[in-house]
């Protein structure tokens, strides 16, 4: 675990060296600055484009050269992307998701490398989830000539020019989770608003006569979390459902457990929760500190909420169903770049399916899922290129 | 004979009554107070349950502790002065409960050992952000934030994000409570008694007020002014490493962005208690009615079934008039 991802660690070390540097730089000087003399912005940017300059020469030196050869032996019928350089652009690692995410994608695509299907597949995470800096990032990725770009995105919209500019240079942008709508980019997106439907429709099977429910919603203002929540609404007016209470938990347990338990003594019985993921657990908390009945509580495939559920079915035949997105969803949105690259006719629309987990499957799915992370699945090539063909 | 002294005492009274009054309402931390109970007694109108208001105050108590820990932490730090502010707190929080939690890997035998790794995390991040601000000479607010990427990276390097749940008997002691009150409260309680004691009654606390008033004078009048500063980072990080272990016991493991939220809630309660921003002038009491009524604002508006945007403008507003009464009424500077 140790050696886990020094790359984000290196890059946060360089950028508070490169912050901190004019003060290192008055050590040795026995000068006098300003604090603020050397402003940080610059100085990163500055180094990062003289290094890229240096770089870009002998790079497309060696592209051209490579591209050479690629055109000379383009007589195959497939175009070879064993050449090829893929990076992810990703804007977020603070949550065991989004660690998963980029633990699968270093997974897959070594292996990728390694067997020589692509000549690269860097991960870069912006340090703070910012679109600027995301964008900002994207164009370092211009520069030094990757032939693909997988985005997870901090923003549909802010980071479309930077996504152009790519296509532009003629770089393949493909995103996922986060998507853009810049109209040059795949989009490999989810239904959220399926995600929310689904949940009203397994409670309207667990509960026929309907009931009180509790509303856990995501991070205000998000996309996802309108989407979900949208879905999750227009399902309940079918049926005999009724939102007592709704809360936004961020998607962490602390901040669930918090606004649930703010929330609870003025609600009366609950009989289920409707989640987003990531917030089951702190709900489950929460209502057992206010010594209220447990309700049927929709869970988001973490590990504690799956560990939770468990103790829950062996104690009292606790039911309850868990659907999210797998974290391994990075490597599809890798595949199908490596497919787009290989020449493949790709919709610039495809969608990929949840990761469910059942009454019957929660002893495997939990077996298999790391103490403390996500049940996850990665994609494989052939996965691909089933999602590639259903959509064509 | 009987009519005057009846009189008499009635005046008395009055005066004596109007004299608390206007005593009270010279202590800035009495609208904080105000506006809290305001709070309370408006979410009470919509519980329907029996017991609802004692379970509304209960998790108000439970979840404004924290917040508490942090801010007295804080508030130190802000007294020091213009520029003076601790935005490291959430990265070490996370990092000390990622750490904590790490080593004792749910066996409840090293709790102790695990509460000093906690403390420890947290001295060990307030003495790099002091060396940072008095060797380098780097702003506060940039060393912290700079110092907090590296405290959040090596949380994220050492723990990849996952969530290791706590022993058993924390995870009990961190929910439970004692004569019906939540323990994490008396531990807030008990911190808030003792920075209360510092700051008011030992002459540490006159020093802090004086260098955050005037560093200069208070340098020429034999103030150790950076002594001062150095005690206050620690003891603000080591407080904030603290609250990370606490919980991060409390919600059932670390999370890597457990400490979030208490990046602007750490500085809101400070200041919707009544500390100057400016440095200088602090009070304990402010922030339990700030940190309630940062809870119970949320609770109010989320039983009244606001959207989140009007919940968010009237947050907004509602802080924004409590800090403006506050420093209308309150001191001075």
């Amino acid at each position: 675990m140790w050696m886990c991802d020094p790359a984000i660690l290196m890059r946060r070390v360089l950028f508070t060296v490169l912050l901190l540097w004019p003060k290192i730089a008055f050590l040795k000087n026995k000068t006098i600055l300003s604090p603020f003399k050397g402003d940080k912005i610059e100085t990163k940017q500055d180094v990062a484009l003289s290094r890229q300059g240096g770089k870009m020469k002998l790079k497309t030196m060696l592209l051209g050269m490579i591209a050479g050869t690629a055109f000379v032996a383009s007589g195959h019928a497939m175009a070879d992307t064993s050449d090829k350089r893929i990076a992810l652009s990703n804007n977020y690692a603070g949550n065991s998701w989004r660690q998963a995410m980029l633990e699968s994608w270093e997974k897959v695509t070594s292996e990728a490398v390694s067997n020589g299907t692509v000549a690269a597949a860097d991960a870069f995470t912006t340090s703070e989830n910012q679109a600027t800096e995301q964008a900002a990032q994207i164009q370092n990725m211009i520069l030094q000539g990757y032939d693909a770009i997988v985005v997870n995105a901090a923003s549909p919209t802010a980071i479309n020019g930077a996504v152009k500019e790519a296509c532009d240079a003629g770089i393949i942008v493909v995103s996922f989770d986060g998507i853009v709508t810049e109209p040059c980019a795949w989009r490999i997106a989810v239904d959220f608003r399926q995600m929310g439907r689904d949940q009203v429709k397994y409670l309207e099977n667990r509960h026929p006569d309907g009931g009180n429910l509790l509303e856990i919603r995501g991070l205000a203002g998000v996309f996802v979390d309108d989407e979900i929540s949208a879905g999750i609404h227009e399902e309940v007016a079918r049926t005999n459902f009724k939102i007592v209470g709704s809360v936004h938990g961020d998607w962490a347990q602390d901040v669930a457990q918090k606004a649930v338990a703010g929330i609870l003594p003025s609600l009366p019985d609950i009989t289920a929760v409707v989640t987003q993921g990531g917030d089951g657990y702190g709900a489950a908390q929460a209502i057992h500190a206010a010594n209220r009945p447990t309700p049927t509580i929709i869970m988001g495939n973490r590990q504690d909420e799956l560990q939770w559920w468990s103790e829950q079915k062996a104690a009292n035949g606790y039911e309850t169903t868990s659907l999210s997105i797998a974290p391994g969803v990075s490597t599809l949105a890798f595949w199908v770049a490596q497919q787009i690259l290989d020449g493949s006719d790709v919709a610039k629309d495809l969608t990929v399916p949840f990761l469910r987990v059942d009454q019957d499957t929660l002893e495997e799915i939990l077996a298999q899922t790391p103490a403390g992370s996500v049940a996850n699945q990665e994609y494989s090539l052939d996965d691909a290129k089933n999602l590639i063909k259903s959509t064509n | 004979m009987n009519m005057l002294t009846r009189n008499n005492r009635l005046q008395i009274a009055k005066r004596g009554f109007k004299d608390l009054v206007g005593a009270m309402l010279r202590k800035p931390w009495i609208w904080a107070y105000l506006a809290a109970g305001i709070t309370y007694l408006a979410t009470l109108l919509v519980v329907s349950i029996g017991g609802g208001a004692w379970a509304l105050l209960y998790a108000a108590l439970t979840f404004a502790s924290f917040a508490v820990i942090v801010g007295v932490g804080q508030m130190f730090v802000i007294t020091l002065g213009p520029g003076n502010v601790d935005l490291s707190i959430p990265a070490t929080m996370t990092l000390a409960g990622t750490l904590a939690l790490k080593f004792m890997e749910t066996d409840g035998a090293l709790v102790l050992p695990g509460l000093l790794i906690a403390l420890g995390v947290g001295l060990a991040c307030g003495l790099f952000n002091f060396s940072l601000i008095l060797l380098l000479r780097i702003p506060p607010i940039i060393a912290t934030l700079s110092s907090s990427f590296l405290f959040q990276s090596l949380a994220i390097w050492s723990n990849r994000g996952l969530r290791i749940k706590p022993p058993q008997i924390l995870a009990d002691f961190t929910t439970g409570g004692t004569f019906g009150i939540p323990n994490a409260a008396l531990v807030a309680l008990l911190v808030s008694i003792l920075a209360w004691f510092v700051l008011e009654k030992a002459i540490v606390g006159r020093w802090i007020s004086a260098a955050g008033q005037n560093s200069r004078a208070a340098r020429l009048g034999g103030v150790p002014v950076n002594a001062v500063r150095f005690g206050v980072y620690l003891s603000c990080a080591v407080l904030a490493g603290f609250t990370g272990f606490m919980l991060a016991n409390f919600s059932g493991g670390a999370n890597l962005n457990m400490g979030a939220e208490y990046m602007l809630m750490s500085i809101a309660v400070v200041v919707i208690g009544g500390s100057s921003i400016a440095g200088g002038n602090s009070n304990v009491p402010g922030i339990w009615a700030a940190a309630l009524f940062m809870f119970l604002i949320v609770s109010m508006l989320n039983s009244y079934g606001f959207g989140a945007g009007v919940r968010l403008i009237l947050t907004g507003m509602i802080i924004v008039s409590v800090v403006a009464l506050a420093s209308k009424r309150g001191h001075k500077i």
